[in-house]
């Protein structure tokens, strides 16, 4: 399961999530992350940055369509094909 | 009307002399001031190298996702603030929530954000702002941040007039209490300005001190920047009997004043006219007032009008006053000074103590009161003023007195 693209995202979260959150996989809630839900955003805004997407989410979207880190991965991955 | 006793059951307060108050306290006894090189953050090509900062933050557990939404200076009143209700032994219920607030004053604003920001953006090419940024910097971030860590869900603002924030905002919440709207206050200010763009803008004024804080005294070279907060708790008489919380002094009244004259230069006649109004308000002669603790910046003008002031005010009762400068230790904390040097001010009358005015070596013939010099002074303190005279000229005096039942 674990690939670049995923490891990437993994370690983007992790410089946000709270500091005695464990091990990050993409079953992680996103509720688990101990983020406020502002940083969601912030952590789509990096991601964006990262790979030269655009995401089309508003802080209410990102929580409302994102459960957990691979929810988070896919939509990255499937915005990334279609640019390539 | 008459207006319902207001008596203080709680303070908590960090600066440069502790993080709590009998730190604090501990070191204003002892004449020991908190100021020295500034360590905490970068000067940059600042010329001004010495602040009263907060050299190591106490382990406050607060978590990791509503600390990432806070500025330095909501940080600090939070601290405050949890300092000042468990003195106060408050706990809320649903109900009880709804009847308690709080009243946080700043005279800058959470400029660690803003600073970060431009610096990031501008210099370091980062592509956007912090997240946070809007809720972080905003005046009344800290009042909400006190709000939500302590579930106080009646009346919540800031309140701001420059250097004395502080006491305006107490004023303002002992006002709350009295006009029925609450039966609980936190009230005080913050403030976070060691930062190379605060000090940079003060540092162009050239009233800035470059060794230390020496107010009242002729050798004085101006003032020196501090950080902290200072939080008490104000409540209704009654219903602090009714839960039997300490009280540990009665609020006794405030006198609000401005000058209109100048944005920078104080009068005599503002000052005079707070601390005149506080007396009427307080119901107090000016005999019966033992303490005042000086707005006494450290600059040449403040303390020679300062010193006019008190006398006017006072008239011959000014001779047997115990007058100090605070600030002298634990620096000008700006928009949380006032409620820092309130926390003095309840102290010298719960501890018979007067804190002296540290740093003082020349006695200047234009400063004529007894300025309690670098040594605490033993006397019962019945009645106790606390001064604040700002930028702006807006004046706010606040009169604390020993309870009696």
């Amino acid at each position: 399961m674990s690939d670049e693209l995923a490891a990437t995202i993994i370690g983007k979260i992790k410089a946000h999530a709270a500091p005695e959150t464990g091990a990050i996989t993409l079953d992680t809630e996103l509720t688990e992350l101990g983020i406020h839900s502002l940083e969601l955003t912030e952590i789509v805004f990096e991601l964006e940055d990262e790979f030269g997407i655009e995401i089309e989410m508003s802080t209410v979207d990102a929580w409302s369509n994102l459960s957990n880190v691979g929810d988070l991965v896919d939509a990255v991955r499937g915005l990334v094909e279609t640019k390539a | 009307m008459t207006r319902p006793r207001i008596v203080i059951t709680g303070l908590g307060g960090i600066c440069a002399l502790g993080t709590d108050v009998p730190a604090i306290w501990q070191a204003m006894r002892a004449g020991r001031s908190g100021i020295g090189p500034i360590t905490t953050t970068p000067l940059h090509e600042l010329k001004v190298s010495c602040g009263a900062e907060i050299a190591q933050m106490p382990d406050h557990g607060i978590e990791h996702r509503r600390l990432v939404t806070m500025d330095r200076f909501s940080l600090l009143a939070v601290i405050a603030a949890r300092e000042a209700a468990a003195q106060a032994g408050l706990t809320l219920d649903a109900d009880a929530s709804t009847r308690a607030g709080a009243v946080i004053g700043t005279g800058v604003c959470g400029w660690e954000t803003i600073e970060d920001n431009y610096r990031g953006i501008l210099l370091d090419g980062r592509p956007r702002a912090n997240i946070f940024s809007v809720p972080r910097v905003m005046t009344a971030a800290p009042a909400g941040q006190v709000s939500m860590d302590l579930g106080l869900r009646g009346p919540v603002f800031a309140v701001s007039s420059a250097c004395s924030s502080g006491n305006h905002s107490i004023v303002a919440a002992a006002d709350q209490i009295a006009l029925g709207r609450a039966d609980v206050m936190l009230a005080g200010g913050t403030e976070a300005p060691i930062i190379w763009g605060v000090l940079k803008g003060w540092e162009a004024m050239r009233v800035l001190a470059r060794q230390t804080c020496r107010p009242f005294s002729a050798d004085r070279e101006g003032l020196v920047i501090g950080e902290g907060a200072g939080v008490v708790v104000l409540e209704r008489l009654e219903h602090a009997l009714a839960r039997g919380a300490p009280i540990l002094a009665e609020y006794a009244g405030c006198g609000l004043s401005a000058d209109a004259t100048d944005i920078v230069a104080p009068t005599v006649e503002g000052p005079t006219a707070a601390m005149a109004r506080c007396l009427a308000d307080a119901g107090l002669a000016p005999q019966d007032v033992d303490y005042v603790n000086a707005h006494g910046t450290g600059t040449k003008m403040n303390d020679q009008i300062e010193t006019q002031a008190i006398r006017r005010a006072f008239g011959t009762a000014a001779d047997r006053l115990s007058v100090s400068s605070t600030k002298s230790m634990h620096g000008h904390c700006l928009g949380a000074t006032a409620a820092l040097e309130l926390i003095a001010c309840v102290r010298a009358v719960t501890d018979g103590l007067v804190p002296p005015t540290a740093n003082y070596r020349v006695p200047d013939p234009d400063c004529d009161l007894d300025v309690t010099p670098n040594v605490a002074r033993e006397r019962e303190v019945r009645a106790a003023i606390s001064n604040s005279f700002a930028f702006g000229g807006t004046n706010a005096s606040v009169a604390v007195k020993a309870y009696r039942a």
